[in-house]
């Protein structure tokens, strides 16, 4: 019965073309001028802005460069593989010669239109997505020939099902404890039903020369990520909302190219270090983030906020899966046998992600020994915990972290938002508090 | 050493001069359209009240939610430092500062110092601010400064369901057509006030001494609430409108001594 | 005079190739994934060479005992404890096995067989009593225990190598290797304590005659044989033997002439005893990886003396790990060779495992810059990497 209802009604109902048409270019042209507003907003604040981030200025145009390489690709016959959450095996996806890319939405006004057909009390990224696929707004999530979703939360699943009308979903199934015996078992073959899709799809082979050449461009790419980060841990010489900007960046370029270019930033930031020329004052306040991811460009709010307000924050170091998560963990080979090789890659995904879908007797240790020793090797002398509002896995681990870092005695503030330009004003109260109070303590 | 203080806050601004952190002058206008000139007028008064002017001022402070439409200030402090730096000022045993101002409510944990250690502020809801007894007095149709001794004649509470705002005025009006005392719906708003603002709390803690600050202090009736809601006394300023000003003067005091 | 020269002359030189040796791998190999197994395996081979040092240096073609090929027993080592005679060398719990010729050392499983009865005596040859053997050979495990741990079975054993070559070839031939369960795993680890039990309590019974004067065999080859019951199953020594009768040093002759006479047919049982389980052992160590390390007996007695109770804190080899840098990533249990779980699994502090065989992988290959750390006598000397770096 259902199945007769169904078939043939899409989630999001029709709309007028006309409509489609005039609410995407204006809601385009605005996300643009937002890309533009935050280019310009970290260059006042960092004087002497390193010159090897025009690269990034320029590929963070989401509708620019990058959108025309990947169609131009396509043109030629390349697959587009789109993920939905960081669970997804890359390397696999470069090994099959296609091209990987996330999208996730951080586009404020159409999660205006995703209200339209959910209640408010949804998860805003999920709104969003849904509004961008309403208006077409979302360069990659169109261009996608079929797209990677683990089933991580409860929106990404149903966000699943509404995508679905429009392409191909490959679910994936996390398992939710990483100690149980099975999971790996689980999820091994869950890499292994992923990799025959990717095979089928664009025709080739993952051979194991390829699967280990895409192993070695990822391990080249999380050292110049993780050189990057490293230069965060000293007085600052890049401020936290550029180096977000260069970890996000990754999530759709080119990743050979995006190494080769966070490597000449390196060099560059190198230098300054020994010149001791720093984008913030070494006593600024460090700020450290945590909770649900901040997606380009229109959550830069909250980053805004903090390197602009007075007294000034600089954000060194944050835990989320749009930042400091996206490529830190290596896939660790012990033998070049693709047996061995895929086991590594399931295992990096799964075993080294701190995200709080996962669960355990006493609570998600992993991500709190991440914070952890995040504070420690980067001298954070704060941390924000941002969850926008509908994010029940964020919120609910506060409780444990806030008594983690009350024993530390480092402060945290619990930050609650939404997607909406609406409360800058309230955000900037409560901003400022916070890092006056930061101020204060490091004077003591 | 002479500093004032600016607290622009969302109903009325606010000026203090301090001399020596002695309170010298106080002043305040309601902010209206114009909060900028209202700033101004009130400042011009404070000084004439000290018999100063305004070069004798060697630093001014602004704080308050209009805090960027200060007509002149040398720096700024958040609400929650202000309130911090005051409480100790007027209770030195002060360790939890409750502000409730027109439009929103803050809470602030406080050391000794009056540094300002962790702070709550009221989210979304206005039920927890002024503008709600305001609101609820004109449903009653009793004047604003009768509410707090009307709900003290109440010995118990009549029953409030609606958890917002809007709803509640309509609730109220229906208790007053069931003819309901009204010192017992007073006494409901006030308690429900007392809720929200004590909840607030619960989440920094309960850390003795409390005081109340900002213009629901001086309503007895919410007072009474909200000892009766926390269980236990708290300590209240003989002016707690100018608490925000004086804490910012005091502030200013110690910049301008300081160089930053 | 001109003798000591040259002895020490070449002493220098062999001791300057070693650590030119371990120096070369150090610079030479670059990845950082690698450098720390390189160095291992060349440790392994000069610890074999070592081992076997009568192969090498000679004297050959004496004539000492008719069943030796070309090399002999005199380079024993360790021939005189505080002038106390003690013949059959330096005891040391790796599997440098009696049976085979040119050797510097004695394995100490057979010589706590040999020794089991104080008042046994087999021959003149020995000036010390029985007792006063057992003693030595015993203080030698317990303290080469503490100090070393299962380090020998990981750096040293000449068997350890053995499995660790099978395992590089069937790493070349790119064929992937086989896990056991958790469940086989433990049971293995359980056996190997009931293994060297049982084989004491054997040695016990079969040498009753020193006791009771009862004889359950005679006096024979077969019965000096069954004296020592685990070297008949153990299968370093038939490794040991047909290596070196392969290579020429052992003359094969005489394994099969033992065979003849009054229990040709029992000789002949034992003998493939221990070629087939050399053979199930090797086929098992090419498919998973130390096979026998987990259920090795003699590396279930160093275990007891470096892992359990009071020697687990006066043990100078340590594994330890900090908390808040792990992130169950999981690639420590993965590359495991002998499928260790504690490193993964406890949460933090010291994370040596009885199983483990300090090789170091789990080190060498985590991803998070100080996170595991090896620590002798309480410093860390070698910590986990971000081995993405490769070295300036």
């Amino acid at each position: 019965m259902a199945s007769e209802i169904e078939t043939g009604s899409k989630y999001i109902p029709e709309m007028a073309q006309k409509e489609i048409e005039e609410l995407g270019s204006s809601i385009k042209a605005a996300s643009i001028k937002v890309i533009e507003d935050n280019i310009e907003r970290m260059k006042k604040t960092w004087k002497n802005r390193a010159k090897s981030m025009e690269y990034f200025d320029e590929i963070s145009n989401l509708f620019g460069q990058r959108e025309k390489e990947i169609r131009e690709q396509k043109e030629v016959g390349k697959k587009v593989i789109g993920y939905s959450c960081i669970f997804a095996p890359i390397e696999l996806i470069l090994a099959a010669d296609a091209i990987p890319v996330r999208i996730g939405s951080g586009w404020y006004d159409t999660a205006k239109l995703g209200d339209r057909i959910m209640p408010v009390e949804i998860c805003p990224v999920i709104r969003s997505t849904v509004g961008a696929k309403m208006v077409r707004l979302s360069p990659y999530l169109e261009l996608s020939d079929a797209i990677i979703m683990p089933l991580t939360c409860d929106g990404r699943t149903k966000l699943s099902e509404i995508l679905s009308d429009y392409k191909p979903i490959w679910y994936m199934n996390p398992p939710r404890v990483k100690d149980d015996p099975h999971t790996l078992t689980m999820w091994k073959e869950e890499i292994q039903v992923i990799k025959e899709k990717i095979e089928k799809l664009t025709g080739n082979k993952i051979t194991r020369q390829k699967l280990r050449e895409s192993i070695e461009t990822m391990q080249k790419a999380t050292k110049a990520f993780r050189r990057l980060q490293d230069l965060r841990k000293g007085s600052p010489v890049i401020n936290g909302r550029d180096a977000m900007l260069v970890n996000q960046t990754s999530l759709w370029d080119d990743i050979e190219r995006w190494t080769q270019k966070v490597n000449e930033l390196c060099d560059e930031l190198e230098k300054r270090v020994e010149q001791k020329e720093y984008s913030s004052h070494p006593d600024t306040p460090r700020v450290m983030l945590t909770g649900t991811p901040m997606l380009w460009p229109d959550s830069w709010k909250v980053p805004n906020l903090i390197e602009e307000s007075n007294p000034q924050g600089v954000v060194v170091v944050d835990e989320q899966c749009s930042g400091d998560r996206v490529l830190y963990d290596p896939v660790g080979v012990d033998e070049w046998i693709m047996s061995d090789m895929l086991a590594a890659v399931g295992e990096r995904y799964l075993m080294a992600c701190t995200c709080p879908c996962f669960t355990s007797e006493h609570g998600n240790e992993d991500r709190i020994n991440w914070i952890i020793d995040r504070i420690k090797e980067y001298k954070v002398d704060g941390v924000i915990y941002y969850v926008v509002r509908g994010c029940i896995l964020y919120a609910m681990e506060y409780a444990r972290i806030k008594r983690v870092l009350d024993k530390m005695n480092i402060p945290v503030y619990y930050l609650d938002t939404e997607y909406t330009r609406e409360d800058v004003g309230q955000m900037k109260t409560r901003v400022e508090a916070f890092l006056e109070m930061l101020e204060a303590r490091i004077d003591i | 050493m002479i500093s004032a203080g600016i607290d622009m806050g969302t109903q009325r601004v606010k000026v203090a001069i301090l001399k020596d952190n002695e309170i010298i002058a106080q002043s305040q206008q309601f902010s209206g359209f114009e909060p900028t000139k209202a700033a101004e007028q009130s400042f011009q008064e404070a000084l004439q009240q000290a018999n100063l002017s305004r070069t004798d001022i060697q630093h001014v402070t602004a704080t308050g939610a209009g805090v960027n439409m200060a007509p002149f200030a040398d720096s700024t402090i958040s609400m929650m430092g202000a309130d911090a730096r005051a409480g100790t000022y007027f209770f030195p045993s002060a360790r939890t500062v409750i502000d409730v101002g027109a439009e929103d409510a803050r809470a602030v944990k406080c050391d000794e110092k009056g540094r300002m250690l962790d702070f709550v502020v009221n989210a979304r809801c206005a039920a927890g601010a002024g503008t709600f007894i305001e609101a609820m007095a004109r449903a009653l149709e009793v004047e604003l400064e009768d509410m707090g001794s009307l709900s003290l004649k109440a010995e118990k509470a009549s029953t409030i369901n609606a958890s917002c705002v809007i709803f509640a005025e309509s609730d109220v009006v229906s208790l007053i057509h069931r003819e309901e005392p009204k010192p017992e719906i007073a006494r409901a708003i006030f308690d429900a006030m007392a809720e929200r603002i004590a909840s607030m709390v619960h989440r920094l803690g309960i850390n003795p001494d409390i005081t109340l600050m900002g213009g629901a202090a001086k309503d007895v009736g919410f007072v009474a609430s909200l000892k009766r809601r926390l269980g236990m006394d708290i300590l209240i300023p003989e002016e707690p409108i100018f608490a925000g000003a004086v804490g910012a003067a005091l502030i200013a005091a110690k910049r301008a001594g300081r160089r930053r | 005079m001109l003798e000591i020269i040259a002895e020490t002359l070449r002493a220098t030189i062999a001791v300057g190739l070693i650590l030119a040796g371990i120096l070369a791998i150090l610079i030479w190999v670059r990845n950082l994934t690698r450098k720390l197994s390189a160095l291992r395996l060349f440790i392994q081979i000069v610890s074999v060479a070592v081992i076997f040092l009568g192969l090498i240096i000679g004297p050959f073609g004496l004539d000492q005992w008719a069943y030796l090929g070309s090399a002999p027993k005199d380079v024993v080592i360790g021939t005189n404890i505080l002038g106390r005679p003690y013949p059959d060398g330096l005891a040391v719990p790796t599997f440098a096995c009696y049976y085979a010729s040119g050797r510097t050392t004695t394995c100490v499983v057979w010589q706590l067989q040999s020794y089991i009865f104080p008042d046994y005596e087999t021959s003149s040859v020995y000036l010390t009593t029985g007792l006063e053997r057992l003693a030595i050979a015993f203080g030698l495990l317990v303290v080469m225990s503490l100090i070393f741990g299962r380090f020998l079975c990981g750096w040293i054993c000449p068997f350890g190598l053995y499995m660790d070559l099978l395992t590089r070839l069937r790493k070349a031939l790119k064929i992937r290797h086989w896990t056991l369960s958790e469940r086989v795993n433990e049971g293995l680890r359980q056996a190997r304590y009931l293994i060297i039990a049982a084989f004491l309590i054997l040695s016990v019974i079969l040498g009753m005659r020193a006791i009771a004067g009862i004889e359950l065999i005679s006096e024979t080859e077969l019965g000096r044989y069954l004296e020592i019951p685990f070297c008949q199953i153990c299968p370093a020594k038939p490794l040991f033997v047909l290596a070196e009768s392969g290579l020429g040093y052992m003359n094969l002759d005489y394994a099969l002439s033992r065979t003849m006479g009054d229990f040709a047919l029992t000789g002949w049982y034992l003998t493939s005893i221990n070629i087939i389980i050399l053979g199930v052992v090797t086929g098992g160590s090419f498919m998973v990886r130390r096979l026998w390390c987990r259920i090795c007996p003699l590396g279930g007695l160093i275990a007891l003396f470096s892992r359990v109770g009071p020697f687990k804190r006066l043990s100078l080899i340590k594994l330890t790990k900090v908390e808040e840098k792990c992130t169950k990533c999981g690639i420590c249990k993965r590359v495991c060779p002998p499928q260790v779980t504690k490193v993964y699994e406890e949460k933090g502090g010291d994370v040596t495992a009885s199983d483990c065989i300090l090789c170091f992988r789990c080190v060498e290959m985590c991803p998070y810059e100080g996170c595991l750390k090896v620590e002798v006598a309480g410093k860390p000397i070698y910590k986990s990497k971000n081995w993405l770096k490769e070295e300036e």
